[in-house]
């Protein structure tokens, strides 16, 4: 409460109110018992970046997909195989920076804060780099095993931008993957991307 | 080359010296780094606060006053502060690594998309594709063509009568028989409401919606409309919750969680259950009055004056903020064959797990109700209150069992539709679609907002159909029009 003076007034105020109305309603948690052993993948980023359409390639599974921000209203989680190692990959909601103004964005948070994921998937639209990168900072900063996937590069080289993926992962110190996820161009090396990095997370936490 | 140097923000030297001084303090164990949690905590983040103050103790307190401290020394919010270091950071980064070629000139997907902003011609696009979609597609193709087709004949002349020869021969009991085949029969009822009438319309509809949806359309229809729903409370988001509502209400409101606030939310979902009929309603009733253009024109009328009356006083009435709105713009695309596909196929698939049961128990209840002679004493209950909205008595049925499916009782309007006379049709069709939503969509509104708020809204709606019914009877019949 003595916060109120440092943190936006009128989103802080509804935020209050609206986790004492969840607390009696008791929207039923995701469960995720089925796959609790499996290292898990988590695929965020801003609504209508292709995170659906992503999680349906690597998993196989179906969620719904539409030219609409904002259409991933509850989580969705799949298995996906890599190499023999099987993974749980969990899609959530859209959410903007790592500091959520709506419920779904506090799903997508909560899940990073909860889930301890072996790896995260931040899912950036291609053409839209410069507003999506806060969020990458956010994730680097908080520790978490990221990598940057540049989604729709078909559309963003139709409308002549160019990204340097090279200079990119240099600067960020991540890996940094474009891909087309409704054609499935670049699945190749995303794949072998996170089989890589998921093994070195596993001889990372034997030590 | 991986997770080499990871890049790391410089911000303001206030600020990274809090950050320093919060880390320092925190001791538990947090799935996020230190770092992180303290420029949460500056941003004034509840739910971390709430992990933080569990794990921590008496140094939350500490860690409050270099908060506090630290916001003092800034004329902006932390947050506000923060955002903007990311920010720039994010566009130096961007311009050491992003070239874009010089544009070129507007391409049609480019004119195409500001023609749909724009509200000069914005408006008249969108009628059109209501006109196209709405009513040539869902109404004349789905709800007329495919319902003769599926209802008239295939079920009317070949399965139901098949059924029927064979449930008389082989059942003795009349009521057995009934049970099946009867008035109320789970084949002759049931199947056929969901299958034939229902089923061909929610599925034109799911059709044209998917390739709606994967065009890009919607977004600009929501900063076409975010304008006029501002004053009714809402903002250009509640689009999507509200044209799926024409599709079915049910599936709706459950898509009103993307609304940003609890009361555009509660708005979204009263406007949702009162005037936005489901696509079983709204193609049956555009099926039964497409002979009465003129009484059309009068549901279409109430609907929207009711619309824009009942949100512009329910945005008064109930408090909290006043929304904003953001939303970007996805280029329109081609919709693709197999995802329209596929997402038709996943919403049909979700309907008819929906609808088929309660289709079914209905008819099972209204055959043990008829059995028992309760049918009989209900109806005579409700024969005053449609009498009293100017309905013969029949019309009970139908407001009976719009109360189990909202489609189920436009499905039984279907049937009556030659017994009334043109005033009658508006009223009925009028009250019928205002009319308490369906069995389900009420479960989903006490699942989503709460019992209270539920039936608050069920309350002021039965109320308020009925009485827009009465008011329009008295005035329709005291002119003497006949539609």
């Amino acid at each position: 409460m003595q916060l109120r003076a440092g943190s936006p007034p009128t989103g802080h105020r509804w935020r209050l109110r609206y986790r004492r109305r969840r607390k009696g309603e008791g929207r039923p948690s995701p469960n995720f018992r089925g796959n609790a052993a499996l290292p898990k993948i988590l695929l965020v980023g801003n609504p209508n970046v292709g995170k659906s359409a992503l999680f349906n390639r690597l998993t196989g599974a179906y969620a719904a997909v539409s030219n609409y921000p904002g259409t991933t209203v509850a989580i969705d989680e799949g298995r996906c195989k890599l190499n023999g190692r099987e993974f749980a990959v969990i899609d959530s909601p859209g959410m903007y920076s790592l500091l959520p103004i709506t419920e779904e964005e506090r799903v997508a948070k909560r899940l990073l804060l909860e889930e301890r994921p072996a790896l995260v998937l931040h899912v950036v639209d291609a053409k839209n780099l410069e507003r999506m990168l806060p969020l990458t900072l956010q994730l680097i900063e908080a520790d978490l095993p990221v990598m940057l996937i540049l989604n729709m590069m078909d559309e963003a080289e139709k409308i002549g931008i160019k990204i340097n993926r090279e200079e990119l992962e240099t600067v960020l110190g991540i890996p940094v993957i474009p891909v087309v996820a409704t054609a499935g161009s670049g699945f190749e090396e995303l794949m072998a991307r996170i089989n890589e990095y998921a093994g070195r997370q596993q001889d990372s936490s034997g030590l | 080359m991986l997770a080499g140097n990871r890049i790391r923000v410089a911000y303001d030297p206030s600020i990274e010296s809090a950050i320093c001084d919060i880390t320092a303090l925190l001791k538990g164990g947090y799935a996020i780094s230190p770092r992180s949690v303290a420029l949460l905590l500056l941003q004034g983040d509840p739910d971390i606060r709430r992990l933080v103050q569990a794990g921590e103790g008496e140094r939350f307190s500490q860690i409050n006053t270099i908060v506090e401290r630290t916001a003092r020394r800034h004329a902006h919010p932390l947050s506000y502060v923060i955002r903007m270091a990311l920010q720039q950071k994010a566009s130096d980064i961007t311009a050491s690594v992003v070239t874009v070629a010089p544009p070129q000139k507007p391409r049609f997907a480019e004119r195409l998309s500001r023609a749909m902003i724009n509200p000069w011609t914005g408006f008249p696009l969108l009628i059109l594709i209501v006109y196209l979609v709405l009513y040539q597609f869902v109404g004349v193709i789905g709800a007329g063509k495919l319902v003769d087709l599926i209802e008239g004949t295939l079920f009317g002349e070949h399965i139901n009568p098949f059924f029927t020869d064979l449930v008389t021969k082989h059942i003795p009991y009349q009521s057995i028989r009934d049970l099946f085949v009867g008035e109320f029969g789970l084949l002759t009822l049931g199947i056929t409401y969901a299958v034939a009438i229902v089923l061909p319309i929610v599925g034109t509809f799911f059709l044209a919606f998917s390739v709606i949806e994967d065009s890009g359309y919607l977004p600009r229809l929501s900063l076409l409309v975010d304008g006029l729903f501002k004053k009714i409370g809402l903002t250009g988001r509640a689009v999507i919750p509200l044209v799926l509502g024409l599709g079915c209400d049910t599936m709706a409101t459950m898509v009103t969680r993307t609304q940003e606030t609890r009361r555009e939310r509660v708005i979204a979902t009263l406007l949702l259950a009162l005037a936005i009929p489901c696509a079983g309603q709204l193609g049956v009733i555009l099926a039964v009055l497409s002979g009465h253009p003129a009484a059309l024109t009068v549901w279409l009328i109430v609907l929207v004056f009711s619309f824009v009356l009942v949100g512009f006083l329910a945005s008064r009435i109930l408090p909290g903020e006043k929304p904003s709105f953001y939303m970007e713009l996805p280029p329109l695309r081609w919709p693709k064959i197999s995802n329209i596909l596929t997402k038709t196929y996943t919403r049909i698939v979700w309907y008819l797990k929906e609808v088929l049961p309660i289709f079914l128990a209905v008819s099972l209840i209204a055959w043990a109700l008829d059995l028992t002679g309760v049918m009989d004493a209900i109806l005579d209950g409700l024969r005053p209150v449609v009498g009293w909205i100017g309905l013969p008595d029949d019309t009970a049925r139908v407001f009976l069992f719009g109360f189990f499916r909202r489609d189920y009782g436009a499905a039984g309007l279907y049937d009556m539709q030659n017994a009334l006379t043109g005033v009658q049709l508006a009223v009925a069709a009028v009250t019928l679609t205002l009319f308490v939503p369906c069995i389900a969509q009420f479960m989903m509104m006490v699942k989503e907002r709460g019992i209270r708020t539920a039936l608050a809204i069920f309350a002021f709606i039965v109320v308020y159909a009925f009485t827009i019914g009465f008011l329009l009877n008295k005035i329709l019949t005291g002119i003497g029009v006949s539609l």
